[in-house]
């Protein structure tokens, strides 16, 4: 074990994945001369040379597109976007491309490559910079979504994410690229996707959060248990395929969920693992479904709204103890 | 631990039951399965069965007492082992009473019997303003479904309300109130609150209220049976909601006459039950249903939908001494006449002795009353709920009538269709009614 930032620790599964396989590479903005825009790439370029440490131009629709063709053809690109705001840009090669192109070839090929960035509002970023993306492409069959919560998930989930034969998006959130934790040195250490980590339990609540919305859950956690309430957090780490089965699996024992998401509501992930469960465990619910999440307006750039526009710890507790009753 | 017997919900309607007699005493052995009291519903006399073995420990209730759903009845345990456990739980407010009381057991439970703790029947306005509906979580529902507990007895602590997991997990253990004092499962609380006549005469032994009439002479009180409350309740929530229109048609009964002896005559012979005009009325009806499927309905105001029920099961209203019964002639139109004739017979008989199960008289799409043996010409019933309709059918009369311009002796029958407005308009009773008088006319083509 060595305690690193998620950051070193996105590179140390990038950089292993590079050493055990030639066909990966890594493409993006300043993603070589410049080390990364929040220096997740730092000395690859030298490691491994400009054919695999690849700059390109502010061109996102331009370089996914070679990033897929390249992937259609056999080598594995990791395809880095400054952050998830800027791939809106890439919205069709990434729903159109990436996602289908397995199914309407009936299978003759396949898109082995890895989407990552940045994702989710960081501070004063305003509204267009401000996109938790899970949705958007959570909406779409054929890709699957990582959101890892800590360095450890981090390297466990991209070494398997670059391993994977489909596309997979990797959202990192930009705030949590400085966040520091132990990280397994193992040989090949991979963390499956689609199986969550049951990060605390208890038997009152479940509380579901992913990525940077996790903290807050384990912040909330930790407040209610000083209440006398005593929550079960489960951090889902993949948002498709979607660990269904460990939240009902807790909500048949706890009988409420509250569900931590820093999207929008409307449609969001919430929304979806919210209507999962009142239709797998609905009788075992004693109370409505609540959810934390951004609020249903455009983010805003002031510093004191844009803390009231994200999810919070008080509105997590808020939110508990609306699904307890004892509000 | 002492096990607690308590009053089981013996029909759909029942809120209350009245212990008629113990057949066992206090210290007797009992096993699971055995009998220990009769308890009368509002419909019959039933049977009390105990759940557990044990020595019967404690009969809480008076002979003649009534007793709610889940009020405590009896109390089981082993041999020397105490009531008062038991007795403490469902004593109502329980809080130090018990401990205090403990050198003197019997002091406590006498003074708060538990038959007087919940007086069902609405003298309160409902509590719950959503329609009457029971507002329960999911797993609050699912809870007392498999404990066997009546959710709608139950006060719910969640927001408006609701009933959640920890009221229920309340009940199981015994120490939440048995029942709130307005019941929310009955909507139709405030009619039957308002009683048309005030009771003629108080207890002597009670202070009489300011508007209480002085006691009469000659006049005698009667305590209500189950049964006379229910009636009296059913009948008030079908009239005060469900808006009634009659429609009346005569219907020459010559033929059916002349069909019923020839029928009877050949049934005889093969032994067969023999058919009343009442059951050519039923045969009739559940054919004319089968063609008129909006007749066959319930309008569940509730659930929001209109039922179309798909099997035809006349009800036969019974007077007996105590009341009206209304046992089911099932899947009337699928039945010959002799097969609707000894189902009857036997219901009724049944009805008399009031020995009807649940069974027997649950379920109706349709009700048929006849008062015709009493010389009663014409009347209007009040319909059955849920039934959408109910047919009141008067005396067969010798009249005069024009044929073929002359005067004639004819045989006639009026019957009175009672619609429920809400779920049939009267083009639609008056098609049926036709289609009924068709049938009685031509009797032979309910043979077709």
């Amino acid at each position: 074990m060595a305690e690193l930032q998620f950051r070193e620790a996105l590179r140390a599964a990038m950089t292993e994945e590079m050493e055990r396989d030639e066909n990966v590479f890594l493409m993006g903005e300043e993603v070589a001369e410049y080390n990364g825009a929040y220096k997740v790439s730092q000395g690859m370029l030298d490691q491994f040379g400009p054919k695999r440490i690849i700059d390109t131009p502010i061109s996102e629709n331009g370089f996914s597109g070679l990033g897929i063709g390249a992937a259609m053809m056999g080598l594995r690109p990791i395809i880095e976007f400054m952050t998830w705001n800027f791939a809106f840009v890439a919205f069709d090669q990434i729903v159109s491309n990436a996602a289908k192109m397995r199914y309407m070839s009936g299978g003759q090929l396949k898109v082995p490559i890895v989407f990552r960035g940045g994702n989710g509002a960081a501070g004063q970023l305003a509204a267009t910079h401000s996109n938790s993306t899970e949705p958007f492409y959570a909406n779409v069959p054929g890709l699957k979504i990582v959101a890892p919560s800590n360095p450890d998930d981090a390297k466990g989930l991209l070494k398997s994410a670059i391993r994977d034969d489909d596309p997979v998006l990797f959202m990192e959130s930009e705030l949590m690229f400085g966040m520091k934790g132990e990280v397994s040195d193992a040989v090949d250490y991979t963390i499956p996707i689609g199986e969550a980590r049951i990060a605390r339990e208890g038997d009152d609540l479940t509380i579901v959060a992913h990525s940077k919305s996790y903290w807050l859950a384990m912040e909330a956690a930790e407040e209610l248990s000083k209440q006398g309430y005593e929550a079960t957090v489960i951090d889902p780490r993949t948002i498709r395929p979607f660990p269904f089965d460990a939240v009902i699996d807790s909500v048949k024992k706890t009988n409420r969920l509250v569900i931590v998401d820093e999207s929008q509501p409307f449609g969001g992930i919430a929304s979806e693992v919210g209507f999962q469960i009142q239709q797998r465990a609905f009788d075992y619910l004693d109370a409505p479904v609540q959810r934390v999440t951004a609020k249903d307006v455009p983010a805003p750039y002031a510093k004191n709204l844009i803390e009231a526009w994200m999810p919070s710890v008080d509105d997590t507790i808020a939110a508990a103890k609306r699904a307890l009753y004892v509000n | 631990m002492a096990i607690a017997v308590e009053m089981p919900k013996m029909s759909d309607t029942m809120e209350e039951g009245v212990l008629v007699a113990w057949l066992a005493e206090e210290g007797d052995s009992v096993s699971a399965g055995d009998v220990i009291a009769q308890v009368e519903t509002d419909k019959a006399t039933m049977d009390l069965e105990v759940y557990d073995d044990g020595v019967l420990l404690k009969k809480v209730v008076d002979e003649g007492s009534g007793v709610p759903i889940g009020g405590l009845i009896a109390v089981l345990g082993k041999e020397g082992e105490s009531a008062d456990d038991v007795l403490a739980k469902y004593g109502g407010s329980g809080d130090g009473a018990a401990t205090e009381a403990a050198p003197e057991p019997a002091a406590t439970p006498e003074a708060a019997p538990v038959s007087e703790v919940v007086a069902p029947g609405g003298d309160g306005a409902p509590t719950a303003a959503d329609g009457g509906r029971v507002k329960a979580s999911p797993l609050a529902r699912k809870m007392a479904e498999e404990g066997g507990i009546d959710i709608a007895a139950l006060s719910g602590s969640g927001p408006e309300g609701r009933i959640v997991k920890r009221d229920v997990e309340a009940a199981m253990r015994g120490d939440a109130p048995a029942a709130k004092a307005a019941p929310v499962a009955q909507p139709l609380a405030q009619p039957v609150a308002q009683p048309v006549a005030q009771p003629v005469a108080q207890p002597v032994s009670a202070p009489a209220p300011v508007a209480a009439p002085a006691p009469t002479a000659g006049a005698e009180d009667q305590k209500l049976s189950q049964m006379r409350k229910t009636i009296a309740r059913r009948l008030a929530q079908s009239k005060f909601t469900a808006p009634h229109f009659y429609l009346t048609i005569d219907v020459d009964m010559a033929e059916a006459m002349a069909f019923r002896s020839r029928l009877n005559k050949l049934g005889e012979a093969q032994g067969k039950a023999k058919v009343s005009f009442n059951d050519l009325v039923t045969k009739a009806c559940a054919l004319a249903l089968r063609q008129h499927p909006a007749m066959n309905a319930s309008y569940l105001e509730d659930e929001g939908v209109m039922r179309y029920h798909r099997e035809v099961h006349v009800a036969i209203a019974v007077a007996i001494d105590e009341g009206l019964l209304t046992p089911v002639v099932r899947h009337a139109d699928r039945k010959g006449l002799s097969e609707i004739a000894a189902d009857t017979r036997e219901l009724a008989g049944k009805a008399r002795d009031r020995t009807l199960q649940p069974q027997d008289w649950e379920g109706s799409t349709f009700t048929t009353s006849n008062l015709g043996m009493f010389g009663i010409e014409e009347f209007t019933a009040i319909i059955n709920p849920p039934n959408a309709a109910i047919l009141a059918i008067g005396g067969i009369r010798d009249v005069p009538v024009v044929q073929d311009g002359e005067l004639a002796a004819g045989k006639r029958m009026k019957v009175t269709l009672s619609c429920d407005h809400r779920a049939i308009d009267g083009a639609t009773g008056a098609q049926f009614l036709n289609t009924v008088k068709g049938y009685l006319e031509q009797p032979m083509t309910m043979l077709l």
